[in-house]
């Protein structure tokens, strides 16, 4: 039930039947919030790796170059990027209520993350095959934490798309479906954005 | 925050979904991780113009990441979002640039081991 007259004073700080208030713009608004804080974990990690990343903290194990492979990494760029495309691409069919293009963007989509997981999954567990396993090293701790830190945020996401798959065809685009829409589409380009970082920092630099 | 509007379709979070954007920032994306890599499997600069020159290319992809996938600008429906971002950047300097720096003190002082590798790292 929706009413036009503001909650009276000292209430509530939000009110989610007052009309005057913009549903999506505040929980896409709190959402961005959370992913910039989610932002700050991957720095930890990522402030972890740059101080493990040297032949003491590889204690004698594996380095860098010896655990990652450019070439292999770009083809996981590509299955990163165009899932983030055809996600975002989905949402533009939301413009128009096309359900079917919006289900469409997110099958492909989970279908390259699943590309991408794969090449994850082959090579983390290349790894422990090898006994360079997270406890190897303290490098190997801090590679290991960082990208299955990356890799469980694409599994979350994977499972928010299914969840949206049943959503939309069962409840149309209301309010809260479309909210969860957009902060979708941010969490996942926000995959992609880690993905750069780690792809230049562990699989390029770490190469060189 | 905008006005309430009758249909959610019509939110300019909604709106703002644009398919060239889209394709553009993905293009944007690949090309530069492909001159990064380029780059790295050449291995023709010395440490540091490599790190800066990846570093630059790190950069721009992100930033392009940020106009052409989120849509971040100045405009009403934005303009928090990227406040927001500008605000949290320096934190995200802060605690890498000042985590490594310790260590690198600690290094310096400390450590018994001497620190060498094949390959260089940013402690070294």
């Amino acid at each position: 039930m929706s009413t036009d007259s503001p909650p009276a004073t000292g209430a509530r700080l939000f009110h989610p039947h007052f009309a005057g208030h913009d549903q999506i713009s505040a929980r896409t608004l709190g959402f961005w919030l959370y992913l910039l804080s989610d932002a700050l974990v991957f720095t930890a990690v990522f402030a972890a790796y740059a101080v493990l990343n040297n032949s003491m903290g590889a204690s004698g194990g594996p380095i860098a170059s010896q655990v990652v492979d450019p070439v292999e990494g770009l083809w996981q760029t590509y299955a990163v990027l165009g899932s983030v495309a055809t996600y975002s691409l989905g949402t533009v069919a939301l413009k128009s209520g096309n359900k079917a293009g919006v289900m469409l963007g997110i099958i492909l989509s989970i279908a390259l993350a699943l590309i991408f997981l794969g090449f994850e999954a082959h090579d983390l567990l290349g790894l422990l095959a090898k006994g360079d396993g997270p406890s190897r090293s303290g490098f190997l701790s801090a590679f290991f934490i960082l990208i299955a830190t990356h890799g469980l945020h694409m599994i979350f996401g994977i499972i928010w798309m299914l969840v949206m798959l049943v959503q939309i065809p069962t409840m149309g685009f209301t309010t809260n479906v479309v909210a969860r829409l957009i902060n979708l589409r941010m969490f996942w380009q926000f995959q992609a954005t880690i993905w750069v970082l780690v792809y230049i920092y562990v699989y390029m630099i770490g190469a060189f | 925050m905008s006005a309430p509007r009758t249909s959610p379709l019509d939110h300019p979070e909604v709106r703002q979904a644009s398919a060239w954007r889209y394709i553009a920032g993905f293009v944007s994306s690949m090309v530069l991780m492909q001159a990064a890599l380029l780059v790295t499997l050449r291995q023709h600069l010395p440490y540091q113009e490599y790190i800066l020159t990846i570093g630059g290319l790190a950069l721009v992809s992100l930033l392009s990441q940020a106009a052409l996938f989120f849509g971040l600008d100045i405009s009403r429906a934005q303009i928090w979002k990227s406040v927001s971002l500008v605000l949290t950047i320096p934190l995200f300097i802060l605690s890498v640039g000042l985590t490594v720096w310790m260590f690198q003190s600690l290094a310096d002082r400390t450590m018994l081991m001497p620190m060498t590798s094949v390959q260089p790292t940013l402690l070294e």
